[in-house]
């Protein structure tokens, strides 16, 4: 379980501080998918970095399964698998060894790392390329790559930023078949997006963001309610404020 | 997991990375120690070739008023420099390089000659042209022998023994041991290993930093358990490594082509395992400082590019010493082992001198080295702890 409380984060910029984000807070239960729905530029990324101990809140605080993630960030990264926004594999590295070197940065020994591995091969279907250097991959690939390497330690919660940014359809179908695979093992799954539609399909739990805040947060059925609108994407927009940088 | 198993590991994914791309390793590893060999026998082959012939063959040298002076031209002959026709605008052969020293008699020589007074020859040219000095000191030279000896039987004549004209005779005993006559001209050597050590592993160690932050894999890396010093450290060691391997070589290539020299100055230098040894102790903290040096600045810019914007200005920090050397030459002392740069470049002269280095030398040598070395480790880890260093884009 995750619980974030009111979190702050202001950037110096060369035309004075912005604030990215200023008061979010939300809980993602075990067993469950929590979407960020937000148009770009709402302050989902740098959530996500606060939730991933990449980035110190200015104020407010991110707890994960009762641990403070900045009083314990090594514990905390550890039962954390994070997907970042910067999706970068080594390119003369093959898709296994890239998977390997962080089931090793993880302190994981060999068997173990095979192990999983392999069952994340399986899983994301990735058994054509899995021992191709992922020089020239495509998209798809390189971020079935990228998942593969953040859960190699079975991490109890998953952290994806826009997990299916630039997939074709067929490949964002998989993934959507895995999230509820990962769901249904009773993993923490936190995943932002900026498609109305895949968030409204696959969570359990929607927190819309929009300006670094939580403009409305519940299930799907509680978000129409909360706005009056019978369509879920008419509720988002509703919470939203404005159509800009939402994609149906 | 220990900060130990971390450092090992990255190190190890770093060495595999660079390893499989074959450009890379051409240009750093193979192709300095190929290069080096080439110029430093090529240069002495040149030079040997050069002094050679300009100080042994004819030299051809116009004379103005060849005719006042028949016996200096004949005395000149038998030193090898034959005259030729005085040319219509001397001084401007000479600024047109087409010859490098013409001799000019004055019309009143011979009057001078027979009154027993000083007799005027001038020698045209041009001070700034490094090509010309040879002639030029062999004509000066020759026309000194030809003073000395007319004055001697001028002497004679009037009784007087010429060796009253000599009050104090000055003679010189030189005791450079061949080995250090030859390290005179080694005098190069040590910017091009020095160059090696501090910049050798410079691709690598930015390209893990600076590179991977532009690539995007940096944030992913940094969102693991793993400590960040063990992360950075792991890198350094690659670099490190890395270096040492380019240094291991081209050592050897020096050692291999010094074997097969068999003319010019560097004909018997004998680079013992020891001596190669004794260089890469000398070059290892360079290796470390420069490692280091080049994490700190890779972890302080945003882009590869910016980083290797650095470069132009780091390879001239090597040459420094060399260039205060030559201007303010200074006896060996004890702070200068502790100098960057300055220390490496008197070690590898000492090295490859045969001179001794004393424990107390060494000893600070290796610590105000790898004292360097730790302190920019220092610093580049605080860097590397910075909040905007996983951040990219």
């Amino acid at each position: 379980m995750i619980e974030l409380t009111d979190l702050h984060k202001q950037f110096k910029t060369k035309t004075g501080p912005v604030a990215a984000v200023s008061g979010v807070g939300f809980t993602a239960r075990d067993g469950a998918i929590t979407g960020l729905l937000g148009p770009n530029g709402a302050g989902k990324t740098t959530t996500l970095r606060m939730l991933y101990t990449l980035m110190k809140p200015d104020k407010g605080s991110v707890r994960v399964d009762g641990r403070d993630a900045y009083a314990e960030a090594e514990a905390v990264r550890r039962s954390l698998g994070v997907l970042p926004d910067a999706r970068g594999v080594y390119k003369r590295l093959t898709a296994r060894e890239n998977i390997t070197y962080f089931g090793r940065l993880h302190g994981m020994d060999e068997a173990a790392i095979r192990r999983n591995t392999d069952r994340l091969v399986d899983a994301l279907q990735m058994a054509d390329f899995i021992d191709r250097r992922t020089e020239g991959f495509s998209q798809g690939q390189r971020t079935k790559t990228a998942i593969a390497r953040a859960l190699v330690h079975d991490p109890k919660n998953v952290i994806l930023d826009e997990p299916t940014n630039g997939l074709d359809v067929m490949t964002t179908r998989g993934l959507r078949e895995f999230l509820l695979r990962l769901k249904g093992e009773g993993r923490c799954v936190i995943l932002s997006s900026h498609i109305m539609q895949e968030v409204g399909a696959l969570c359990d739990h929607i927190v819309v963001i929009a300006k670094g805040r939580v403009t409305a947060q519940g299930s799907p059925d509680e978000l129409r309610a909360q706005t009056g609108e019978s369509n879920l994407e008419d509720a988002f927009v509703k919470a939203i404020g404005s159509e800009e940088g939402l994609q149906a | 997991m220990s900060a130990f198993k971390t450092l090992a590991t990255v190190m190890l994914k770093e060495l595999a990375e660079i390893f499989r791309d074959r450009k890379i390793i051409i240009n750093g590893l193979l192709l300095s120690p190929l290069l080096f060999p080439i110029l430093i026998l090529g240069m002495g082959a040149l030079a040997e070739n050069r002094a050679k012939t300009q100080l042994e063959s004819e030299l051809k040298l116009p004379i103005i008023g060849a005719d006042i002076a028949p016996n200096l031209v004949a005395f000149l002959a038998t030193q090898n420099i034959t005259a030729e026709a005085a040319p219509e605008d001397p001084d401007a052969l000479i600024r047109t390089q087409e010859k490098d020293v013409i001799l000019r008699i004055a019309p009143d020589f011979a009057e001078d000659w027979r009154a027993s007074r000083a007799a005027t020859v001038e020698i045209v040219h041009d001070s700034s042209r490094q090509d010309s000095q040879i002639p030029v000191r062999r004509v000066e030279r020759a026309l000194q022998s030809y003073s000395r000896q007319a004055g001697a039987i001028r002497l004679i004549a009037r009784g007087i023994d010429p060796s009253l004209g000599t009050a104090v005779s000055v003679t010189y005993r030189d005791l450079a041991t061949p080995e250090a006559r030859r390290g005179m001209l080694l005098a190069f050597l040590p910017y091009l290993l020095i160059l090696t050590a501090f910049l050798g592993g410079a691709y690598l160690v930015m390209d893990a930093t600076a590179g991977e932050r532009e690539r995007q894999s940096l944030e992913p890396l940094l969102a693991t358990p793993a400590g960040r010093g063990a992360i950075m450290s792991g890198k350094i060691a690659a670099a490190c490594a890395f270096g040492m391997i380019g240094l291991l070589l081209t050592l050897l290539s020096f050692k291999l082509s010094f074997a097969f020299v068999d003319s010019g100055p560097f004909k018997g230098v004998d680079v013992s395992m020891l001596a190669v040894g004794k260089l890469l102790l000398v070059l290892l903290p360079m290796v470390l400082i420069g490692t280091t040096l080049l994490t700190l600045i890779s972890a302080s810019v945003k882009t590869l590019k910016e980083a290797q914007s650095y470069m132009a200005f780091l390879m001239l920090l090597p040459i420094l010493p060399t260039i205060i050397l030559l201007v303010n030459p200074v006896k060996n002392a004890l702070w200068m082992f502790a100098t960057p740069f300055l220390a490496q470049n008197q070690l590898i002269l000492m090295v490859l001198r045969q001179e001794t280095i004393t424990a107390q030398q060494w000893g600070v040598y290796l610590a105000a080295g790898f004292g360097l070395g730790a302190l920019l480790w220092l610093v580049a880890a605080r860097l590397y702890h910075r909040e905007q260093l996983a951040i990219s884009a």
